[in-house]
């Protein structure tokens, strides 16, 4: 885990989500009603963090990532960027944009492969008129591409010369032009090859040591978020299921959901493979028709009649957050275990 | 041990040809399993792995695709003394295929109890009552609930967990003597995932199946195999048993990949990342392939391949490289 952030808690977010819903409909999935893809999340970004959000498909994962920078506008709640709400008079004002920035998870169709690598990263500097004449973006577009690591004597070619990790760096770049507080990334290394992986995720690493860009990763794969986030979300069906720094939600998660989830991750380690594993029953039920009460209660083997009826709030569990109504006893029979 | 092994399969290349160009996908691949054993071949994308399982499979006789090899047997019968009609009958029934994306290896249009139905019928010449019945038999030892009822199902109303679960009851119906797995849970979320492969292990088990599992993931290849295989740019550069594998690489990929994953119990702060991307399959470097990304690649390894060859500690370990004894003596002082 990378060293936390001079004390986080005090200091203003960043960025803040709170009570925000988004729900899809029309198309073939919404003959049995509207997809409900976002239902209440809360969450704060503080500057220079990274908030990992982890969670299976269909979790809304990506739509919340898409909320968070503005291309999506919640159907309730609202995103709050140094206090100030993204959607005022209509669109996102374009100062806002400009702080705000994302990364996306297939550098092939993210990137227009008409337009070479220089017009590309050039693209937000001429939409926010950040460079006064084509020599200084020329420039600056060559800085970009220096800070993430590709020759800017390249900059003439187009996206396809690039292999996959370039490409995500190409990204990247673009990300980075209009000096961005926060940066959101929507599963930005699981399109890469195991062997460039770990080049873009110590890529990420390295700009928020030197730039001090937030963070919010987005992805499904458990140890990856956990390398590169100082605090974690754990997504299920459109909710926080848990909440807290990472060194606590992984060593003593608190949700059963988290539980299932870390317990369920192979581990390359073949000598570990007799170890006693939470098996979940079944697929994720469809974000059109969630379970009433708390979402998680057909897949939990700790679920009580109560689970059902009730739906549990996000609440403190030590030191992170965790929506279920036996987590208090979960976690603490968890540190009795693993003595963590 | 008079018993020989399920899959033989001896100095196996599959050359594309496209635009006037020869393609070299995979170059030299020797692969064994034995019965009842779980092999893992593992590699990145465009490193030869499914193109080998569909040439075992013999699915890429077509025009632009050039498949040879020295030997290829399936528990004892000669592949390549086979007619092309011998071949077809043993696919879906002595050897099977589970492919990655089951929403588009099953047919939208027909019944999931018509399309297992369906290799009853052909293989076997059954009757369609008795091939629906021998469905839902299949159908329940996956784990589908309420088979009986399901069995008129279409795809579309399968969950992606379930849909898998319909590909390997139709990949173990017949009770092959190989099923290969093409990266059966890439598609899937975690916790289906971890069920998916509990149920491929059980049946290898229960039924003494033989399986190779194709799979990028070093995760998932150390959950189920006995034996992995680790291939770059169209060759196979380590196996070895799982274990000793993992504990004790014996070539620097293999090594250089265990260091790139984060590790779940025990973050660092910097991942050890390999340098450069995977050569494409038109282009690969003369000598060692992985040289121009090895921190150990010397002068020797620009210029001369090094082959597989057995190395002395282990229990039937190979690596292909130049410095492996000078890797596993590091190791070990």
């Amino acid at each position: 885990m990378p060293p936390s952030p001079d004390p986080v808690q005090k200091r203003e977010p960043v960025l803040r989500a709170s009570g925000l819903h988004k729900s899809y409909r029309g198309g073939m999935l919404s003959r049995g009603g509207a997809v409900r893809a976002v239902a209440g999340v809360d969450l704060e970004l503080h500057a220079g963090e990274t908030l990992g959000i982890v969670g299976e498909s269909g979790c809304g994962k990506s739509t919340l990532a898409r909320m968070l920078v503005g291309l999506e506008r919640p159907d309730q709640g609202e995103v709050t960027f140094r206090g100030r709400p993204f959607f005022a008079r209509g669109g996102v004002p374009r100062d806002i944009r400009r702080r705000v920035q994302m990364v996306f998870q297939d550098p092939l169709t993210s990137l227009n492969p008409r337009m070479t690598v220089h017009d590309i990263v050039a693209e937000p500097l001429r939409v926010h008129r950040l460079s006064p004449d084509a020599r200084a973006m020329r420039e600056r577009v060559g800085e970009l591409l220096t800070l993430v690591g590709l020759s800017p004597d390249r900059m003439n070619r187009f996206p396809h010369e690039f292999s996959g990790g370039q490409r995500q760096r190409i990204g990247i770049a673009r990300a980075l032009a209009t000096e961005p507080d926060v940066i959101v990334c929507d599963e930005p290394v699981s399109a890469l090859d195991m062997s460039v992986q770990a080049q873009v995720v110590n890529l990420f690493a390295e700009l928020q040591r030197t730039l001090g860009v937030a963070l919010v990763f987005i992805a499904h794969d458990l140890a990856v978020v956990r390398h590169v986030s100082h605090r974690v979300g754990v997504m299920y069906l459109g909710r926080l299921a848990e909440l807290g720094p990472a060194g606590q939600v992984y060593g003593a998660p608190a949700h059963p959901y988290t539980m299932a989830l870390l317990s369920a991750a192979p581990v390359p380690k073949p000598r570990l493979r007799g170890r006693s594993r939470i098996m979940l029953a079944g697929d994720p039920p469809s974000p059109v028709a969630p379970p009433p009460g708390c979402r998680f209660h057909t897949r939990c083997w700790k679920a009580a009649p109560r689970c059902a009826e009730e739906e549990p709030v996000l609440e403190a569990v030590g030191a992170h957050y965790a929506a279920c109504h036996f987590a208090e006893r979960a976690a603490s029979a968890e540190k009795g275990a693993a003595a963590l | 041990m008079s018993e020989p092994p399920v899959l033989e399969i001896r100095d196996l290349h599959v050359t594309f040809t496209a635009h006037g160009r020869e393609i070299p996908a995979v170059r030299g691949v020797d692969l064994t399993i034995e019965r009842g054993q779980t092999l893992a071949l593992l590699g990145e994308s465009g490193s030869g792995k499914s193109v080998t399982a569909k040439a075992i499979m013999g699915l890429l006789d077509r025009p632009g695709t050039r498949v040879r090899s020295a030997a290829a047997r399936l528990g004892g019968r000669d592949l390549l003394a086979m007619s092309e009609e011998e071949r077809r009958a043993l696919r879906g029934s002595a050897m099977t295929l589970v492919f990655q994306d089951a929403l588009s290896a099953l047919n939208p249009v027909l019944s999931i109890g018509d399309q297992i139905g369906e290799l009853f019928r052909v293989h076997l010449g059954v009757s369609r009552r008795q091939a629906r019945a021998r469905s839902i038999e299949m159908l329940t030892l996956v784990g589908i609930p309420a088979a009986a009822k399901r069995v008129d199902d279409y795809p579309h109303q399968f969950s992606g967990g379930m849909r898998q679960r319909i590909l390997v009851a139709m990949a173990v119906a017949l009770e092959p003597d190989l099923i290969i797995a093409d990266e059966p849970t890439t598609a899937l979320d975690v916790t289906v995932q971890a069920q998916i492969l509990e149920l491929i292990d059980r049946l290898r088990r229960d039924l003494g199946t033989a399986v190779l599992l194709i799979t990028h993931d070093l995760g998932v290849a150390a959950e189920v195999s006995d034996r992995v295989a680790v291939m770059y740019a169209g060759r196979i550069v380590e196996s070895g048993e799982a274990g000793e594998l993992y504990d004790l690489p014996a070539h620097p990929y293999t090594a250089a990949l265990l260091a790139a994953i984060p590790d779940l119990d025990a973050p660092a702060s910097e991942l050890r990342a390999i340098p450069g991307a995977p050569p494409s399959p038109a282009q690969v470097p003369p000598g060692c392939s992985f040289a121009p990304r090895c921190d150990r690649a010397s002068e020797v390894c620009r210029t001369t391949r090094p082959p597989l060859i057995p190395l002395a500690t282990g229990s039937g370990r190979y690596a292909a490289c130049h410095h492996s004894e000078e890797m596993l003596d590091a190791a070990l002082a």
